[in-house]
């Protein structure tokens, strides 16, 4: 079973008559994906260096008339951009990181033994993701009271851990299920413990699986909004979600230049995580581990 | 590789490690100081950069007066003022001086959430705002916010196809009647390059809120919407409620002087094509005028007029829904947050903010400066205005909120589509609401 | 953890491992030995914590009258709240309407993603920029992505009408939010847009567990790209995708933030999907209670379609 985890690309080898019409379909196939999910971006970057005149111009265009960098002056001016841009990071990625962390064993666990707390478990990821979110928000904000923990990133931190938790949960059980058993079995009867073999053999065939965790948890506390807007009320500490609402005024109107410009700012390091990321999402770091 | 990824686990987890002590150092300290000055949160909803500006140099200038009241500038969005103030107040965490629309008392003020401020104001600011304004934040004999900023709904018109069409130009003194604006809108209506299709609708209604609009503006014709019976709310919709959802409807339906496309949008959709002369006149909130001079072409002329009257003494009347200023039950010290609440209502403070917005203050003072009784962007025609606005019909009814999004928000849309006739719309917004609104009041 | 590496008496559990060799390891509580708590706590803590608490009130809500406000404290009202809702046909229509919009968006989220994923996953030219960009409607705000995809529906100055009529498909802009009959469709696509990303990445993930050479010993074979596909891709892969569409269908089910900020719920009440109506039930109308028991319904009838959904994997968790 080892060798079918090699860690070369799916490049089918010797292909025959077809290959390069087959090549041309893939990427215009791939062209078409990318049209439709990321165009708003770009539509965004446009919108980004218009004018409020050109924003009610009833001929939309994609390349601004004059284009300028006014929005971004207006965007930074009214509101706490850079703080909140690193509030936010913080928070996300204490989120992530701690999720992934406490998740791993923990599904683990649930995978490889049988037992009523697996059973519940499952059960209770399942429930957690079924129930309405506004009906845990006041108890919620009640527990986090009694911890001292409202108006605290810290306790925004263990709240988007709670919310990440099921995901990374449920996501991480399908990844380790797919790790062969017969490699932990070898690991065991040389004598390794139950933490080793999961650090040293299952750990790094879960690499693609810990990285669209990680993504997912990210980006989820990244975007969040409600909690951050009920939890934290000192203004520097808001995140940049909820400084990004408060271009919005009544009746949804928006003061949509300047929320374009921030809002292409908010995108960003999301954006920017995944470029560093997305090579870990397919390639693992399968070959070294798995000779073990 | 085992290695290799061994460090980087470890790395990774010091990393985690690391940020969350980051994350708590620049948390630990606290709110309140310890040497007997009150700290207090104001809540505030102003969004625009002028208007951030004005209410934060309020602040500034009341804490420098003030060492002892410290007040804390938090924004707030209106996209998400009700459910952020909800659970802060089920949690007893909300801010001290909350800034919301009238609308949105009704229900706080029942669960007993917000102060009763009456006896905490001086008496100047009491008689300086009218008592129809007043009345609007009236709940049960208490007063649970200072009204101070209105605005009418206002009709903004291309100044050049009304001169091209030779209509008479409305003013308050002498509005068109609803008769004369439907004339109007038709003789606005062009098909310019004979296509068949029309190009230019003399109006076009924005309705992605249809309830307020049709309720506020029903008082022109004599409507009252919300009757009391035997204490308790009950909806009528007879013919004095109906004319004017009959005449969009018509204009829509029939006429063809208003676009069905429109129904859905909200006031800022419809400015574009408003710019590009396919709808002649608008109805918008009086504020919207500071987007509609924000985005305009450069040549491009528009007027501010009145909305057509319903004829009689009160054709004019609407309902609206004034800004509030409210002090939370909870605060550490209601009268000193009432104190700021009349600092920042004071009529000169009240015009600065008023200008940020757009807006009329209702303080009589104010309202009479005679930097906003200017022809520019229409001041004057809101100004003149200010003496017909009325408390909404729907304030303080509870339940309003569920009747509006589960019964009359789509009645009124397809009752504005032509989906169904006047007789249909009156049941359902009748029976079905009252059934609603008995529910709250058992 | 492997900072913790030290030797824990942790030993392996079921599923063909070896059976525990020492005797501390026999020592079990429901079911699991000290190393399994031991590496499970983590998560459990913060969990019955943050979020069984909460939950289990949220459950007993909803045979309460809870109400928003501090005047009046909340009484055990027994099934009252749920034989109201028997007769609120308004939440019943708008459960078909969420019913709809759930499995459309799902079944198509996932056909279109898993086709997202087999093409990243090959090796083609600048696929770095390609899994970076494909993962754009994850980066942005929803507050942002419902104010954009307003504008590209604007009727008169949206860039999808433009477009469309640059190619000659429309000869007259369409009101595609207002629409009786489009508003539903048009808000589904910006559903599947919005939700993509996220299952792309993760059937992504799953195809590494694709044994390449199982893969590789089929083509020789001579057999066909769809045989391929449903031989060897399709059951490695069919873990992960069960996972991530019950998930996937949850979520849409319950997720109504977007289409709120595109239609608040019109035209009429096409686009009302039903945890609108518990959101708006508890935190504008303040009734709690009864909110909570439309939660309670949610969840009834979603785990009973999940349960025949996902019968095959609980069967194997249940053995």
């Amino acid at each position: 079973m080892s060798r079918t985890f090699s860690p070369a690309p799916p490049v089918p080898r010797g292909r025959r008559a077809g290959r390069a019409a087959g090549r041309f379909g893939q990427y215009a196939a791939l062209l078409c994906y990318l049209v439709f999910l990321a165009f708003p971006l770009l539509w965004l970057l446009s919108t980004s260096f218009k004018s409020p005149q050109e924003l009610g111009s009833i001929d939309p265009t994609w390349i601004p008339r004059e284009p300028s960098l006014e929005n971004y002056r207006i965007a930074f001016d009214a509101h706490p951009l850079a703080r909140s841009a690193l509030n936010s990071l913080l928070v996300a990625g204490s989120a992530a990181l701690i999720a992934v962390t406490i998740a791993v064993p923990a599904a683990y666990v649930m995978v490889r033994y049988r037992s009523r707390v697996s059973k519940a478990g499952t059960v209770w990821i399942l429930v957690s993701q079924m129930f309405p979110l506004v009906l845990i928000i006041i108890p919620l904000f009640l527990v986090l009271k009694n911890l001292q923990m409202i108006n605290s990133l810290p306790g925004l931190v263990l709240v988007y851990v709670v919310w990440n938790l099921p995901f990374s949960l449920w996501m991480l059980q399908g990844y380790v299920k797919a790790v062969p058993l017969s490699l932990e079995e070898a690991a065991a009867v040389d004598g390794a413990s139950r933490l080793r073999v999961l650090t040293g053999v299952v750990l790094p065939l879960l690499t693609p699986g810990l990285v669209a965790t990680l993504m997912f948890s990210f980006v989820t506390a990244w975007n969040e909004f409600f909690f951050a807007l009920v939890l934290l009320k000192s203004p520097e500490r808001q995140t940049m979600s909820v400084i990004l609402t408060h271009f919005v005024g009544a009746e949804g109107v928006a003061d949509l230049g300047p929320l374009a410009a921030a809002s292409f700012l908010a995108t960003l390091p999301s954006l920017l995580f995944f470029a560093l990321l997305q090579r870990r999402l397919v390639n693992g770091m399968l070959a070294g581990s798995v000779k073990g | 590789m085992r290695a290799l990824h061994r460090r980087t686990l470890r790395a990774g987890t010091a990393a985690a490690l690391a940020l969350c002590l980051a994350v708590l150092a620049g948390c630990g300290n606290g709110d309140d100081a310890a040497d007997g000055t009150v700290t207090l949160d104001f809540l505030s909803l102003a969004w625009q950069a002028e208007s951030v500006t004005a209410y934060q140099a309020l602040v500034d200038e009341w804490n420098e007066a003030n060492p002892d009241v410290q007040v804390r500038y938090v924004q707030g969005s209106w996209d998400n003022i009700h459910d952020q103030l909800l659970t802060s107040f089920m949690g007893g965490e909300a801010p001290d001086i909350i800034h919301n629309d009238a609308s949105d008392l009704t229900d706080f003020a029942n669960g007993g959430y917000l102060a009763d401020l009456t006896g905490l104001l001086p008496e100047s600011l009491v008689e300086d705002i009218p008592q129809q304004a007043w009345d609007t934040t009236a709940y049960e004999g208490g007063t649970y916010g200072v009204p101070f900023l209105q605005e009418p709904r206002v009709l903004v018109a291309n100044t050049r196809l009304l001169e091209e069409a030779g209509v008479r130009v409305p003013t308050p003194e002498d509005p068109w009647t609803w008769d004369e604006f439907e004339e109007v809108s038709a003789d606005l209506t062009r098909d310019t390059d004979g296509d068949g299709d029309t190009d230019t609708y003399g109006v076009a209604w924005s309705m992605k809120e249809p309830v307020t609009q049709s309720v506020n503006l029903s008082l022109s014709t004599g409507g009252r919407i919300f009757d009391r019976e035997d204490g308790e709310n009950v909806i009528r919709f007879g013919d004095d409620e109906s004319a004017v959802a009959e005449l969009i409807s018509r204009q829509v339906n029939e006429d063809g002087t208003a676009p069905r496309s429109s129904l859905g949008m909200s006031g800022s959709d419809t400015l574009p094509g408003f710019f590009a002369d396919r709808y002649a006149m608008l109805p918008l909130n009086f504020s919207f005028r500071q987007q509609v001079d924000q985005q305009a072409p450069d040549d491009f002329e528009w007027s501010v007029l009145p909305m057509p009257s319903g004829g009689g003494e009160d054709g004019l009347a609407q309902g609206v829904a004034p800004q509030t200023l409210s002090v939370a039950e909870d605060a550490e010290d209601q009268q000193a947050a009432a104190d700021f609440i009349a600092h920042l209502t004071r009529a000169e403070h009240a015009m600065d903010l008023a200008r940020g917005d757009w807006m009329l203050p209702t303080s009589e003072t104010a309202l009479a400066d005679p930097s906003l009784n200017t022809a520019e962007h229409g001041w004057r025609t809101g100004v003149e205005l200010a003496a017909h606005l009325r408390p909404s019909p729907v304030l303080g009814v509870r339940g309003y909120p569920e009747w509006k999004d589960k019964i009359a928000t789509p009645a009124f849309q397809e009752f504005y589509s032509g989906a169904f006739g006047l007789s249909e719309l009156r049941g359902r917004l009748r029976d079905d609401g009252n059934r609603v609104l008995d529910r709250y009041q058992r | 953890m492997s900072l913790t590496a030290r030797r824990a008496k942790a030993v392996p559990g079921n599923r063909g491992t070896p059976p525990p060799r020492t005797p501390a390891g026999r020592k079990r509580a429901l079911g699991l030995d000290r190393g399994a708590w031991f590496l499970l706590l983590p998560a459990l803590i913060p969990i019955l914590v943050l979020s069984a608490g909460p939950l289990l009130y949220g459950v007993a809500l909803a045979f309460t009258d809870e109400q928003a406000g501090r005047t009046e404290s909340a009484e055990f009202v027994g099934l009252l709240n749920f034989t109201d809702l028997r007769h609120d046909s308004l939440f019943w229509e708008s459960f078909r309407v969420g019913l709809v919009w759930a499995v459309c968006v799902t079944t198509l989220q996932f056909v279109l993603a898993l086709g997202l994923a087999l093409l990243l996953n090959q090796n083609l030219r600048f696929r770095w920029l390609a899994r970076t960009l494909a993962l754009v409607p994850w980066a942005m705000p929803e507050v942002v992505v419902g104010i954009m995809w307003r504008l590209v529906y604007h009727q008169d100055a949206g860039i999808l009408n433009k477009t469309l009529s640059q190619l000659g498909l429309i000869g007259e802009n369409v009101d595609w939010l207002t629409n009786m009959s489009l508003a539903l469709p048009a808000v589904i696509v910006v559903g599947i847009w919005a939700g993509m990303p996220q299952t792309t990445v993760v059937l992504l993930a799953g195809l590494q567990n694709v044994p390449h050479e199982l893969r590789e010993a089929a083509h020789i074979d001579g057999a066909g790209l769809w045989r391929r596909f449903t031989t060897v891709t399709w059951p490695a892969l069919r873990p992960v995708v069960l996972a991530i569409t019950a998930l996937n269908f949850i979520w849409n089910f319950n997720s109504f933030g977007l289409v709120y900020v595109l239609t608040q719920g019109g035209p009429g009440s096409q686009t009302r999907l039903p945890m609108l109506f518990a959101y708006e039930e508890a935190f504008k109308y303040g009734q709690f209670g009864y909110a909570a028991a439309m939660g309670l319904v949610m969840v009834a009838v979603i785990a009973v379609l999940l349960a025949v959904f996902l019968r095959n994997r609980l069967k194997e968790d249940s053995e």
